[in-house]
């Protein structure tokens, strides 16, 4: 039996929603639905786990891939740079946690929202050739009063900064306290003219709903929090969801496809339980919520001759513009200890990037915040300092390396745009399958020749703002050849009002089949700047409250 | 708090253990005292404990037990033929472990940049800082070398400078 939770719906009879994925989105779907009293099955790959089941374990994280999930777990992928390529085989390359609460349970809880320009960049600074950048159908004005929902009903702890959009109401919590590599990423970022400020964060700096505020130990990124301070779907909206006594919460249910009815209405969704036992639930309509790479995945597999190329697919661009966000890393060592491991990953950023100059000759921009190297957990950080650092990679000088690093290290870190491309996609890799037979994701992936400028820019800014901060040893690291995987995964079934180059309307309902609504980091039209977990969010509130009013136009 | 005592104990332990050689689950008695070997230049004993008092072995042993890493182990069983072949050009010898450290130096920066190499290098880091219920890090070694006593809750002010920071206001 799959671990079953609230109400038990029979399969053979229709419930109001099935919703698939309880990330991000699924998560503030499940409670938003539930809660206006419809009936909900919320379909989970991963486990329930709950805070008694997390700790420090980098082992189990990272190298079993206890949350990841990957090839161990039978879940290979595969990658390719280019569609001439063979695709190779490999553990993981979009990374995501398969657990009730999705990747909320493990992020690092950067919360930064998008701004105005994020949502109509390509009106403004124009389109770019051999691209898909365009504007967002909705505007800033369209997604605050949701972002203000996350703020409360999720809980984020920040400090309204300088650049920050317009909000109609403060944060709920005040912003985490400073750390070492902070201070100096904010002295230096003065001295050079800049308005550094506090990094919002979906981290409790003191106790909101019922939840307790951060305990510092330093595992959030790649963790879930053992104290529930950590604002995931898992702890901040499923509660609510299976309190409403209208939503099942079925684990360890692997959906491998959407069925649709002669009309092209979505009627069951497909999916096996634990044992591998084939289960279908039927559905009055379906909600998508299994992120950038599960969720074009499933719907190419969903095809049928109705739908040749995939259920939702008419406009060919299911999979289509994977947006990784670049990334860029700085580090410098000090003579007095950081202890940048400690507390939550960021607690200060430089926004004054946000857009860089079109005179430098590229589009991009992003954001810049202070952190322990490698994420501030020691076998990640024993495993890679030798590669940071240089130095010997064994022997007693890596020892001594290894002891006195670990402390007096910093990084500055630049978080940046991509570029949408047809080329860089999801699709079905044509050999290799998971333990379920489905198709293994398939991820063809070369950023943009700005999106690698952009991060070299912010490269630069960085090392300029480690020798302001008085670091020594300075070194980094830029994706110069393009990324290999990410857990960003952005804009494969993206929004827009024309159904001819877009796969959701401007309410998340697909423009193909009129009771299929698709909404996670896959809705994104342009990328951000790097942080999209509030913005995805924001998108599950305002998604469901359009779901919400028109199931009682009865419009579903 | 880790003690002197409490060090040599775990270092007497570990080389008991690994002298009886009946409690590996996956390595055979060799394979164990040539990794182990390996292990304790990677990270040696010095003014501080190192890879073997932190009993990294172990947790060799554990992980590579697991069926994921059958390969793994494969490549390491060969890795090591290959390694004792230049153990017996150079020093006529039939193992690693028997090499005086400066020997085994040499052999290892011989193989240094082999993926035998590395993943011994990668399973003895692994063993120096996963939690001790893998086997390794014992007495949280691993940890109190990098300077975490303990590894759970913390308080502002968390380093110098921020430390600094509060005093100063900004």
């Amino acid at each position: 039996m799959a671990e079953a939770s609230g109400p038990s719906f029979p399969t053979r009879e229709e419930v109001d929603f099935v919703i698939i994925g309880s990330g991000a989105a699924g998560g503030v779907m499940a409670k938003e639905l539930a809660t206006a009293g419809h009936s909900v099955v919320l379909l989970e790959q991963g486990p329930h786990l709950q805070a008694a089941d997390f700790n420090h374990d980098e082992w189990g994280n990272d190298h079993n891939q206890d949350h990841m999930w990957g090839a161990p777990q039978g879940h290979p992928q595969t990658f390719r740079k280019s569609e001439q390529d063979q695709a190779e085989e490999r553990s993981t390359v979009c990374g995501y946690a398969h657990n009730v609460g999705g990747s909320s349970m493990h992020f690092s809880g950067n919360f930064w929202r998008f701004r105005p320009i994020d949502f109509m960049e390509a009106s403004v600074r124009g389109t770019i050739s051999g691209t898909n950048f365009a504007d967002w159908p909705i505007s800033y004005e369209d997604l605050e009063p949701y972002y203000t929902k996350v703020d409360w009903e999720v809980g984020v702890s920040g400090l309204q900064g300088p650049w920050d959009p317009p909000r109609s109401r403060e944060y709920p919590c005040p912003p985490m306290p400073i750390k070492g590599p902070d201070v100096l990423l904010e002295r230096a970022a003065k001295s050079m003219g800049l308005t550094p400020y506090p990094a919002p964060v979906a981290i409790l700096s003191q106790p909101h709903n019922g939840r307790p505020g951060c305990i510092h130990c330093g595992f959030c990124n790649g963790f879930g929090c053992e104290v529930n301070a950590k604002s995931s779907s898992l702890v901040s909206m499923i509660p609510l969801a299976l309190e409403s006594g209208n939503c099942e919460l079925r684990t360890y249910s692997t959906v491998f496809r959407i069925e649709t009815d002669d009309s092209g209405r979505a009627t069951e969704v497909l999916y096996f339980d634990r044992e591998g036992n084939q289960q279908g639930q039927r559905t009055r309509a379906v909600v998508l919520c299994a992120n950038g790479a599960e969720t074009p995945r499933l719907l190419l597999m969903s095809e049928s001759d109705l739908f040749p190329d995939g259920l939702a697919n008419s406009s060919g661009m299911v999979g289509k513009n994977l947006m990784f966000n670049g990334y860029s890393t700085v580090v410098g060592m000090f003579d007095e200890e950081v202890n940048g491991y400690k507390s939550v990953p960021a607690s200060r950023v430089v926004h004054d990037f946000y857009e860089l100059d079109p005179e430098l000759g590229f589009y991009g921009g992003g954001g810049i915040d202070a952190r322990h190297p490698s994420r501030g957990t020691p076998l990640n950080f024993a495993l890679s300092v030798d590669q940071m650092l240089g130095g010997p990679s064994w022997g007693s000088e890596f020892k001594n390396n290894l002891a006195y690093q670990f402390s007096h290290i910093a990084a500055f870190d630049g978080h940046t745009t991509s570029l949408p491309l047809e080329s860089n996609n999801i699709t079905l890799d044509p050999f290799v399958r998971d333990r379920w037979e489905r198709p293994a994701i398939r991820c063809t992936y070369m950023d943009h020749p700005d999106d690698i400028a952009t991060m070299e820019w912010f490269y630069n800014k960085s090392v300029e703002l480690m020798e302001a901060a008085g670091g020594s040893n300075i070194s980094g690291f830029y994706a110069e050849n393009g990324q290999e995987g990410n857990v960003h995964l952005l804009g494969t079934c993206r929004m827009g009002s024309d159904p001819a180059t877009s796969v959701v309307d401007a309410n998340h309902r697909s423009h193909d089949v009129s009771n299929l609504f698709i909404c996670d980091g896959s809705s994104l039209v342009t990328s951000g700047r790097g942080q999209p977990t509030m913005t995805i969010m924001a998108l599950a509130f305002r998604a469901a409250d359009l779901i919400n009013q028109a199931a009682q136009r009865n419009e579903i | 708090m880790l003690t002197v005592p409490a060090i040599m104990t775990a270092c007497r332990d570990a080389q008991q253990a690994i002298l009886s050689g009946d409690e590996f689950q996956t390595l055979t008695e060799e394979e164990a005292n040539e990794f182990a070997a390996m292990a304790a230049r990677i990270i040696p004993s010095d003014e501080t404990p190192g890879a073997t008092e932190a009993g990294v072995i172990y947790f060799m042993d554990n992980v590579l037990g697991d069926e994921s890493r059958a390969e793994i182990l494969e490549s390491l069983k060969s890795g090591m033929l290959e390694m004792q072949t230049v153990v017996a050009l150079d020093y006529n010898a039939p193992y690693f472990h028997t090499l005086d450290a400066t020997q085994q130096d040499a052999v290892l920066r011989q193989i240094e940049t082999t993926p035998f190499f590395n993943t011994i290098r990668y399973l003895t880091v692994a063993g120096m800082f996963s939690l001790p219920e893998y086997g390794g890090n014992r007495n949280d070694i691993g940890f109190q070398l990098i300077g975490i006593p303990g590894h759970g809750a913390w308080s502002p002010p968390f380093g110098f400078y921020d430390a600094d920071y509060m005093e100063k206001g900004e």
